[in-house]
């Protein structure tokens, strides 16, 4: 009988995946539960690794693996009116996955469902600032007009997930979509199946069911993959990355920096600042605290954003010219002694601690008074997002900041124009910077958010940048599957071949 | 809180009233603790929403949820709500947070009963036998095991455990759930530090019982030594250990934090734990309830058996 148990637990505990060559099952091990499927909130990155462009898709699409730029998805094709308003044209044939067909209707109210005061969508937040009014034109085809006029509108619409137009506008538990793949089974805190679709619109994936399962600590991810309970775990320490095989590193999104808080002095003074860049060593971190592969970051946006500027060189690691540049502020009167806070997050990224206290030290090589202060996440919020505390002493919050958006809009208002939420300084120059790189299209749009990465580096020194990081991923032999810079908040299961 | 002698039905439930009315206080003084300094601590706004929402968003998301109101109109609502059995919604999953901590203590509380039944039954037997030749190799043996145990960091033993059980013997899944084997880690991670810290309460207090005059008694009249230990020391030894045995099993009604996190398990702790960072207050404060009434339950359930135990209490 004892036996006959066993062997019955094996038999349900055995969780090898069957693989057929070229299609099958995959499993997926993921950090971060989602805790919602709202396609909606799909814009955050623990919602949308699951039903990003898996389940919901979008109208157009961003190609994060080329250069093909923005692609159409639902929308085959799209352009600007004479009015300013951008018209688009759209797929026919479509299906969601509860059988009913896709529209522009399905447009409309997905728009106006994220715009809705009776639920949080999260990907409103891409259209703040600006009033946009969808109008259908006809079956396939629908207007958004917007105000001001939007020349990244097309690109915004990457980020509008597609819903029936009989969804309600609360949040759901059971996201309906367009995409190759259904949700098939939601077992809170355990795993969430994803199956294809027989009547999907597109090509037919290889992985014919995605089973997402969950677990916060790095090593148990890699040993999931390593004996076989995994296919993938596109995030796995760089600690446990031993295997050349299966184990890669890849350029993530997230920009490691320390925003400075302008309006406090001694950080009011450009020459503390500049101070404060020229003492950080960052060099030294690289395959040290830092993964080898990481870039040293001159911008808040990685390289492949539209914009990124190559002739803005990294400050040079130089303790002689910050510690001349603090005695030349100090003689005019500047208090460069008064102490100076870092508010870093507890487990913000692997090292922090480490990492912090190197800064810390390095600063205080050149003569600054640094305390460290560590925090949980919602209280480092309080420090990084206004409206800041009145009587703070002067602070530098590290943070981690991730764009994979592939335009520096999402990232530079709200870094560094003066109404941005985590500014810590106010410009005009930038404000008119972001305001005119924002309105502004092809190469004029480049080179004006390359004049403002210029100038928020070498003039404001608006604040420490370090590194543009990297990820680990662990992927099984079976699978041929690179991540990107998107695959912190995308995994589409199509781009996963199976060998 | 030791019951009254006499222990007849009505003065049974005299008892069972006085604690609960005990306990009552103190969960509300709990409940009225953790509702305010919650809110005081921290914007779930701010942690819902992105760093880049709008101020006009935040506001939005605090008017559905009902967190613009005064802190103590907040507070009149729950309590209102509470009395009517709604825990309310979580943030964060738009369900109800009483369902959230439900499932999640169902996974906790069967991991707390088998890992405390293995860990009593195994913690009596090595102390009673430790006990009985005090000093000798068995002795010796099982307190360098049981200091280890109960010293030994358990997310440690957790991770070696995966790496030779899982990945080099490839004997037992590396974590998750889904078939009797996935609980073998967690329950034998677990096991590690009660079984250590019991043992030893065991075997103090059966060295103390053992020296006692009715078990030279009984060794003088020809007892097996099977049934001195057993029968006539053990049960007067139990009052200590039934203590601290709670003591634990109270710790592991809390939540695994760290076992649940590294074996995926899905239970109170690690939600718990993710709740308070994201300020999911609805969940938070259910969770708070249902392990305050399951340790209350277990409480009593405690000091019953002091008086099942012990016949001084009884009688």
């Amino acid at each position: 009988m004892k036996k006959m148990l066993i062997l019955g637990a094996l038999m349900l505990g055995s969780t090898l995946s069957t693989a057929f060559a070229g299609s099958g099952p995959i499993k997926i091990v993921l950090p971060e539960e989602a805790d919602l499927l709202e396609p909606c909130m799909a814009t955050r990155s623990n919602i949308g690794r699951v039903i990003m462009e898996n389940v919901s898709e979008t109208m157009t699409e961003l190609d994060v693996r080329g250069d093909k730029g923005l692609m159409p998805r639902l929308a085959e094709k799209w352009e600007q009116n004479a009015d300013g308003s951008w018209r688009f044209h759209l797929r026919q044939g479509v299906k969601f996955s509860d059988g009913t067909g896709f529209d522009a209707k399905d447009v409309e109210h997905s728009f106006n469902r994220i715009m809705s005061d009776k639920n949080s969508c999260e990907s409103r937040r891409y259209f703040g600032g600006m009033t946009i009014t969808p109008t259908v034109v006809d079956d396939y085809t629908i207007d958004f007009k917007a105000d001001p006029v939007q020349p990244i509108l097309p690109l915004l619409m990457s980020l509008l997930t597609i819903v029936p137009e009989e969804t309600p506008m609360e949040f759901v538990r059971e996201p309906v979509g367009t995409g190759p793949y259904k949700l098939t089974e939601w077992t809170p805190g355990q795993q969430i199946v994803l199956t294809a679709r027989d009547d999907y619109w597109g090509e037919k994936p290889e992985v014919t069911e995605a089973t997402y399962l969950f677990r916060a600590d790095p090593s148990v991810r890699a040993a999931m993959v390593q004996t076989g309970e995994a296919d993938l775990s596109p995030s796995i320490s760089q600690l446990d990355a031993t295997n050349p095989a299966t184990d890669f590193s890849y350029l993530d999104s997230e920009t490691v920096y320390l925003r400075i808080d302008h309006n406090i002095e001694p950080l009011n003074d450009v020459r503390v600042r500049r101070a404060l860049n020229l003492a950080i060593d960052r060099q030294a971190f690289l395959g040290t605290l830092v993964p080898e592969g990481a870039l040293l970051a001159t911008a808040i946006v990685p390289p492949p954003t539209l914009g990124w500027n190559p002739d803005v060189k990294v400050f040079p690691f130089d303790p002689d010219g910050a510690k001349k540049l603090l005695e030349e502020a100090k003689a005019d009167g500047v208090k460069v002694d008064t102490p100076i806070t870092i508010i870093a997050r507890t487990a913000n990224f692997p090292n922090v601690t480490e990492i912090m206290e190197a800064i810390q030290a390095q600063l205080q090589d050149v003569g600054f008074k640094i305390d460290l202060k560590f925090v949980e996440v919602a209280e480092h919020e309080q420090y990084y997002s206004k409206p800041f505390k009145e009587g703070r002493g002067p602070i530098l919050v590290a943070a981690m900041h991730d764009n994979s958006k592939g335009d520096p809009s999402f990232s530079m208002f709200f870094k560094y124009d003066s109404e941005g939420t985590q500014s810590g300084f106010s410009d005009p120059k930038v404000d008119d910077l972001i305001k005119r790189a924002s309105a502004a299209v092809g190469d004029e749009r480049a080179k004006l958010w390359k004049e403002l990465i210029a100038y928020l580096h070498d003039d404001v020194v608006a604040d420490v940048l370090l590194f543009h990081m990297v990820g680990f991923s662990r992927v099984s032999e079976r699978l041929d599957f690179t991540p990107t810079m998107a695959t912190n908040g995308t995994l589409q299961l199509s781009e996963i071949k199976i060998k | 809180m030791i019951p009254p002698p006499g222990l007849s039905e009505g003065a049974m439930l005299k008892f069972v009233r006085k604690r609960a009315v005990a306990s009552l206080i103190s969960l509300v003084g709990l409940i009225v603790m953790v509702f305010f300094l919650s809110r005081l601590t921290g914007d779930p706004a701010a942690l819902f929403l992105p760093v880049e929402a709008s101020a006009e968003m935040k506001q939005q998301f605090r008017e559905l949820h009902g967190l613009n109101d005064p802190l103590l109109v907040q507070f009149a609502h729950y309590v209102g709500d509470v009395l009517t059995g709604d825990l309310g919604e979580s943030l964060r999953k738009a369900r109800p947070a009483l369902d959230v901590v439900l499932e999640a203590f169902t996974w906790t509380l069967w991991l707390a009963v088998i890992t405390m039944s293995l860990v009593t039954g195994a913690a009596i037997l090595v102390g009673s036998l430790a006990a009985f030749r005090a000093g000798g190799f068995f002795d010796r043996l099982s307190s360098i095991i049981s200091l280890i145990g109960a010293s030994v960091p358990d997310f440690w033993v957790a991770i070696v455990a995966i790496v030779v059980f899982s990945v080099n013997l490839a004997w037992l899944p590396t974590s998750g759930t889904g078939s009797l084997l996935h609980w073998i880690l967690p329950i034998a991670v677990l096991f590690i530090r009660p079984f250590g810290i019991i043992v030893q309460v065991v075997r103090g207090s059966m060295i103390g019982a053992l020296s006692s005059a009715y078990v030279k008694t009984a060794r003088a009249k020809g007892v097996k030594s099977r049934s001195i230990i057993f029968v006539h020391a053990l049960r007067n030894a139990m009052l200590p250990v039934i203590t601290v045995i709670g003591d634990q099993a109270a710790s592991l009604l809390n939540g695994a934090v760290i076992v649940e996190t590294i074996f995926g398990f899905p239970g109170v702790g690690k939600l718990m734990i993710d709740s308070i960072l994201q300020r999911d207050f609805n969940v938070v404060l259910a969770a708070i309830l249902v392990t305050a009434l399951a340790i209350f339950l277990m409480n009593l359930l405690i000091d019953l058996a002091y008086a099942l135990l012990d016949p001084r209490i009884r009688h």
